[in-house]
């Protein structure tokens, strides 16, 4: 295949060849899955990244090219996975009373976080608590602080003015962080209780 | 403080916390965070939960194989049915204009139908 095919796999999706798409399914379906599960967790994360490879197939003509492809994908993934949540209300505070929430240390977490962090129990909790933040707020916080994307990136993909993105994923950090402190303080309580 | 403003605090201390803030606006947050050990605490939870979203970003969970088998299979067969329906519009459509040639019916483009008997 030439260097012009490899490059032009949408455009040849979207004139009917199936094996540009299968490639595109193929190079892509870990980005799409990665983002579903972050959105809706592990759960719905299947059957949403099934319906985001529907809407490419019929979508793929109008995609034209002014973007990335994956901008494009994340833009459909994202939208996918927002209309999966439509419903759903999440935290919406903009007013905090009492102490600021804490995290609580982890035995031996402060030396090496990275050690820490990745375990299994943590990572639960993280999951548990961004299923608490509302939709769009979680939606950008995964796009900036998950896959690392910028502000315009992240604005973009959301179809919102630069601003709202930000706001967006500060209030999501906001609300993540209250969330976690809570999920932390419920389990203090439990373990208190059991011993 | 009342509600609303320490949700201000909460925000800031957090943009902060993921590099965000430049110039006075950080300027005043670092004093804060200096000045307030609530506000330092703050600052520390953020920098551990900023660091847990980064490490888990860095991580790639494998897509179950069946998404892209099932999504690839289900556009081969909309392609079957595009093409399909395409070949029968293509074949009824040269029907139509054969039969509209076969009965003369063809128009002559003023308008006229001309007539081949």
């Amino acid at each position: 295949m030439t260097a012009a095919g490899e490059h032009n796999l949408p455009g040849r999706a979207a004139s009917g060849d199936v094996d540009a798409f299968a490639r595109l399914v193929r190079e892509h379906s870990a980005l799409v899955y990665r983002v579903a599960l972050r959105i809706l967790g592990t759960e719905d994360a299947q059957d949403a990244s099934q319906e985001v490879w529907i809407r490419v197939w019929r979508s793929i003509g109008n995609f034209r090219g002014e973007s990335a492809f994956s901008t494009w994908l994340y833009k459909i993934t994202v939208n996918t996975c927002l209309s999966a949540r439509r419903k759903e209300q999440g935290m919406r505070m903009r007013e905090f009373d009492g102490e600021f929430p804490q995290l609580p240390i982890q035995p031996g977490g402060e030396d090496d976080p990275e050690a820490a962090i990745l375990d299994g129990e943590r990572r639960d909790e993280l999951v548990r608590a961004l299923e608490r933040v509302r939709a769009e707020h979680r939606a950008a916080l995964v796009l900036r602080h998950m896959e690392g994307l910028s502000y315009a990136e992240v604005a973009s993909i959301l179809d919102v003015p630069d601003g709202t993105a930000k706001g967006w994923v500060s209030r999501g950090r906001a609300a993540l962080l209250v969330a976690l402190a809570e999920g932390a303080e419920i389990e203090r309580n439990l373990d208190g209780e059991a011993s | 403080m009342i509600g609303s403003e320490r949700w201000d605090v909460l925000e800031r201390i957090g943009a902060y916390a993921a590099g965000e803030l430049v110039g006075e606006e950080a300027r005043e947050t670092e004093r804060l965070i200096l000045e307030n050990p609530e506000a330092r605490r703050l600052a520390a939870s953020y920098a551990r939960m900023m660091a847990l979203l980064g490490a888990i970003g860095q991580e790639s969970p494998e897509p179950p194989e069946t998404i892209a088998n099932r999504a690839i299979r289900r556009a081969y067969v909309s392609a079957f049915f595009r093409q399909t329906e395409s070949l029968f519009t293509d074949v009824g459509r040269a029907y139509v204009e054969a039969f509209v040639y076969y009965l003369g019916l063809r128009g002559d483009g003023e308008g006229r139908v001309q007539r081949a008997y």
